[in-house]
């Protein structure tokens, strides 16, 4: 087994979420938060404000006239979209790295993490409280953030993994925890604790596979859970875990989710891909 | 999947073929990949002697299910509308039923998705079912199981290729 000591010090060298994403991140998910507030956020924050316009400007938009400042760029918009680039801009560089011991190539966990929360958007607006819209987007967003650490503890044991998965029926998370002795939820956690994520936040990335029965009890946590699978079924880059992840059938009729909903769900989003595509490449 | 079509169309004339798209070549210098198969199927069709192949790669078996998505718009997201279309569409560029190699991989299932949603066996049931109304054979199949898979088709030789992460690939 890895001294866990080993990996847990990697979180230092991860490079830290910007400040500006993760007091948007804070105030998002507060319901009483204001659009004012967010705009006075971004518009002290110069760098971040140039990048907005710039993204505003791009031809993806292109909208008819120049987009001047951060108030117009949030009523061109809406704040929901002002929120996804900002929070973008903060997370991608980390996610777009390629990871060997996931199987992943350059991009592939960032457009992996950008469906996720794509399709927990469509879900959250139809089984979920719509208050909470945001927290499940960027939680799914973030949830496999640990893996940007543990890849290459995995890289290492693979093998041992992928005979617990295979000849055993372990999934690939529990695995992960028994060979390395620490899974990318429980990582993913501690990295979200280091960063300062609310608490609702980090228990998401720590459940977001529903291995704890309490976790499949609680709507966030399950919405995040199953845009997750729902990518795996799609095939949107799926490594080497492929889609070696429990699946809990209650957790979708406790929603009153039928296999009709499940399935237009994955036509919905296989729909919006393109546009997806388009977003990654903000 | 982006970037493995950039580093792939640079080196050696790899097509990506994403879900609810197909592709038909007569290039033999060409490939047809499809990347990451999950619960969906890719179908490879190829006719040795006209040196036609194609790839078709749908996610869902039934376009009567899908809710908010017009199947006229995207026939090739789904088993009952996709595989008459890509027939068609190869019997158009000169492919013969009699003569095709048909090869079919993925149908993958989340760990314990049994019964009404496993997604992956119903698209597996309604491809065999959409495959037998013109009596095609099925060559070489690999599906189900929790592994993702690439499949991919060289117009050249006419092989096809069956890969899961950590395992050999498969050629047929």
């Amino acid at each position: 087994m890895t001294d866990l000591k080993d990996i847990v010090e990697q979180i230092d060298q991860l490079e830290p979420i910007p400040p500006i994403a993760a007091q948007i991140l804070a105030l998002t998910e507060d319901p009483d938060s204001s659009l004012a507030e967010i705009s006075d956020l971004i518009l002290n924050d110069p760098a971040l404000t140039a990048n907005l316009l710039k993204t505003c400007n791009s031809a993806f938009f292109s909208f008819p006239r120049q987009v001047e400042s951060v108030r117009d760029a949030i009523s061109l918009m809406g704040l929901d979209q002002i929120v996804e680039i900002v929070l973008f801009n903060g997370l991608s560089a980390g996610f777009k790295k390629e990871m060997v011991g996931y199987g992943l190539g350059e991009r592939e966990l960032w457009r992996h993490a950008v469906s996720s929360a794509h399709v927990a958007g469509i879900l959250a607006d139809r089984f979920g409280a719509s208050q909470n819209k945001h927290l499940i987007y960027t939680a799914a967003l973030v949830k496999d953030i640990g893996k940007l650490i543990l890849g290459r503890f995995v890289a290492f044991s693979y093998e041992q993994i992928n005979i617990l998965v295979q000849s055993q029926g372990q999934s690939f998370n529990d695995a992960e925890h028994e060979i390395i002795g620490m899974n990318h939820e429980e990582l993913g956690a501690l990295v979200g604790k280091k960063w300062n994520f609310s608490d609702k936040m980090i228990y998401i990335i720590r459940h977001h596979h529903l291995s704890d029965e309490s976790a499949r009890q609680d709507l966030e946590t399950a919405l995040v859970y199953l845009a997750d699978i729902i990518c795996m079924m799609m095939g949107i880059c799926t490594g080497a875990d492929g889609l070696s992840y429990r699946f809990y059938g209650d957790v979708l009729n406790q929603m009153n989710m039928s296999e009709h909903d499940l399935q237009g769900i994955i036509a919905e989003a296989g729909k919006n891909q393109q546009q997806v595509e388009m977003l990654l490449n903000l | 999947m982006e970037q493995n079509q950039m580093k792939a169309n640079a080196v050696s004339m790899m097509t990506a073929v994403n879900f609810s798209e197909m592709k038909i070549s007569r290039n033999p210098a060409e490939t047809l990949v499809a990347f990451s198969i999950g619960s969906g199927i890719g179908v490879t069709v190829f006719d040795p002697v006209s040196s036609v192949g194609g790839l078709f790669n749908f996610m869902l078996p039934d376009s009567t299910q899908a809710t908010g998505v017009n199947p006229e718009k995207v026939p090739l997201m789904f088993a009952d509308t996709g595989v008459p279309f890509f027939v068609q569409a190869l019997f158009e560029q000169g492919i013969q039923l009699d003569r095709m190699k048909v090869v079919i991989a993925g149908g993958a299932h989340i760990m314990d998705q049994t019964g009404l949603f496993n997604i992956g066996e119903k698209n597996y049931g309604a491809l065999k079912n959409g495959l037998a109304n013109y009596d095609v054979t099925i060559h070489h199949e690999d599906i189900g199981g929790t592994n993702s898979r690439k499949l991919s088709l060289e117009i050249g030789s006419g092989s096809s290729c069956i890969k899961i992460f950590g395992q050999a690939e498969v050629k047929v």
